[in-house]
């Protein structure tokens, strides 16, 4: 964890994993993982289907029992899946304010939807919102218990190409205020190196490499930095083409 | 870019085809839709009138079907009398009676069986054989052990009743969504919020409709019971009047029995387009 820039380092870090064993049965999923996550810091974790990437992040998020090592971190952090899970028999903000006090909660998930571009819909249904409409008062329920550590489960693989362009600014942006910790469980390449100050590629149950995004290439697709870290990714993943 | 494609696109489309006027925009059907619904409620009308003509003029015998307006005559002379009204109130306080006790078990039964697979393993197969036997089937027995008392028509408007609303609790509860669950989980949510927030309203839409199927039942198990074994409410009306020979009365019994059957369900429908307004099938006239 010496890699990255001194700024994170004050803070108590959002999470830190040790030694994390995880088996289903006879398989043994994650062994020995450790990883770290500084308040505010953004990390991608990049990897083949299989490779244990979500049986962590359901670690983490408390959903699953773990068989070993230690997890130091919040009991109960946002989570945010693939699929809005939206309650379909609430307005925008009783999903929103799911699990707060009520009489608080009202204002909180206004001001949570306003953040995230819906101040106008908080008493609509879920039924009336697009797909990344619906991802957005997803994104809205995660923080508006502003959390230490944010963990995103492919949050933008089911939107379309420009939802998902619009998505990556709002994310960003939100992130950059409310300075979770964050932990991004993706497939997309492009996406980690775009959002991530850190990309981790796990491999058969362990992190099997490390890479710091420098600020520029975070920046643009196009600075070579960017453009080399890409390559290399996708030779890890075992996706490079020829 | 899209303002772009637009400003070039809509003029090309204007110069083919001219912009239609708002009052030619479609052929209006035959009717419209005020005709349609106008007639749908004249044929009944005319067949009212038919039944009201062929009695005046005798081809039908009052003996076998009265006029309506017999029917109605009679229906205010019984109300004078003050019969029908206590009939009518005796009747709906059974129906009533019945139906809460019927619908409050069923719903706990089912709400412990579709939470709980110890509940099930203990309940579920000894609900469904009792299920099994047509519950009119037992009115024999019923008699036997309540007599011709309230209690024998409370227990068997309960009876009926409560197998629908159990089934559909049960299958209510199976039904959500398990990563409602995991989220409630996630967020930290307690049993008791989970049960209030996400699985009770989660499981409404199937228990609503099963009480609209109940309710059903509960008139059945009604007009079967008053009609055999009863000393006052509809069923009894009818009863006596068959002795007397009187069909207006019959007929009366039978209109109301029908009407009650009408309200019961428009209550329902009303309850449901309330309480799921967030349900894609029920909101056609939601605000939102």
């Amino acid at each position: 964890m010496t890699t990255h820039t001194t700024t994170h380092e004050i803070e108590s870090p959002a999470v830190s994993v040790h030694g994390l064993r995880r088996r289903y049965g006879e398989r043994t999923v994650i062994s020995g993982l450790s990883l770290q996550i500084a308040r505010g810091e953004f990390v991608a974790l990049l990897g083949e289907s299989g490779c244990g990437k979500t049986t962590l992040l359901r670690a983490l998020s408390g959903l699953d029992a773990i068989d070993g090592g230690r997890i130091d971190g919040p009991k109960l952090p946002a989570v945010v899946f693939q699929e809005p899970r939206l309650i379909p028999w609430d307005p925008l903000w009783r999903n929103v304010s799911l699990g707060l006090d009520d009489r608080s909660g009202k204002p909180l998930a206004r001001a949570a939807l306003e953040e995230v571009g819906l101040g106008d819909r908080i008493d609509d249904w879920p039924r009336n919102l697009s797909g990344g409409q619906a991802q957005r008062v997803a994104l809205a329920r995660a923080l508006v218990r502003e959390p230490r550590l944010l963990l995103l489960d492919e949050p933008f693989a089911a939107l379309d190409a420009l939802t998902r362009i619009r998505m990556h600014a709002l994310v960003r942006q939100l992130v950059a205020r409310h300075r979770p910790g964050v932990l991004l469980v993706t497939h997309d390449v492009d996406e980690a190196i775009l959002l991530a100050d850190r990309v981790l590629v796990m491999r058969a149950g362990a992190i099997a490499g490390e890479y710091v995004v420098s600020h520029e290439a975070g920046r643009s697709r196009a600075h070579p930095e960017a453009q080399e870290l890409r390559e290399h990714l996708l030779v890890e993943l075992g996706a490079a083409v020829e | 870019m899209s303002e772009a494609v637009n400003s070039l696109s809509t003029p090309t489309l204007a110069s083919v085809t001219p912009a239609p006027s708002t009052a030619v925009v479609k052929t209006p059907p035959v009717l419209g839709e005020r005709g349609f619904l106008a007639l749908s409620w004249l044929v009944p009308f005319v067949l009212l009138l038919a039944w009201e003509g062929f009695a005046r003029l005798g081809t039908l015998s009052p003996q076998v079907l009265p006029a309506p307006s017999k029917v109605l005559l009679t229906a205010w002379n019984l109300i004078q009398e003050g019969r029908l009204l206590s009939d009518l109130g005796s009747s709906l306080l059974r129906a009533i009676a019945g139906f809460v006790i019927g619908g409050s078990v069923g719903f706990i039964l089912g709400t412990l069986v579709g939470f709980s697979r110890l509940a099930e393993a203990l309940l579920d197969r000894s609900v469904q054989m009792v299920r099994a036997v047509p519950f009119l089937a037992a009115l024999p027995l019923v008699i036997v052990w309540f007599g011709v008392d309230e209690g024998g028509k409370v227990f068997l408007v309960s009876l009926g009743v409560m197998f629908p609303i159990y089934i559909n609790t049960v299958l209510g509860i199976r039904q959500i969504d398990p990563k409602l669950i995991e989220l409630a989980r996630v967020i930290g949510l307690s049993n008791r919020t989970l049960i209030r927030r996400i699985i009770l309203p989660g499981a409404l839409p199937s228990i609503l409709a099963g009480v609209r199927y109940a309710l059903a039942v509960a008139w059945l198990a009604l007009v079967i019971a008053e009609t055999i074994a009863t000393n006052s409410g509809i069923g009894s009306l009818a009863m006596d009047a068959r002795e007397f020979l009187r069909t207006d009365v019959i007929v009366l019994t039978i209109v109301i029995y029908a009407g009650i059957g009408v309200v019961s369900d428009a209550i329902a429908r009303v309850l449901e387009r309330r309480l799921l307004a967030w349900h894609p099938n029920y909101a056609r006239r939601s605000a939102l």
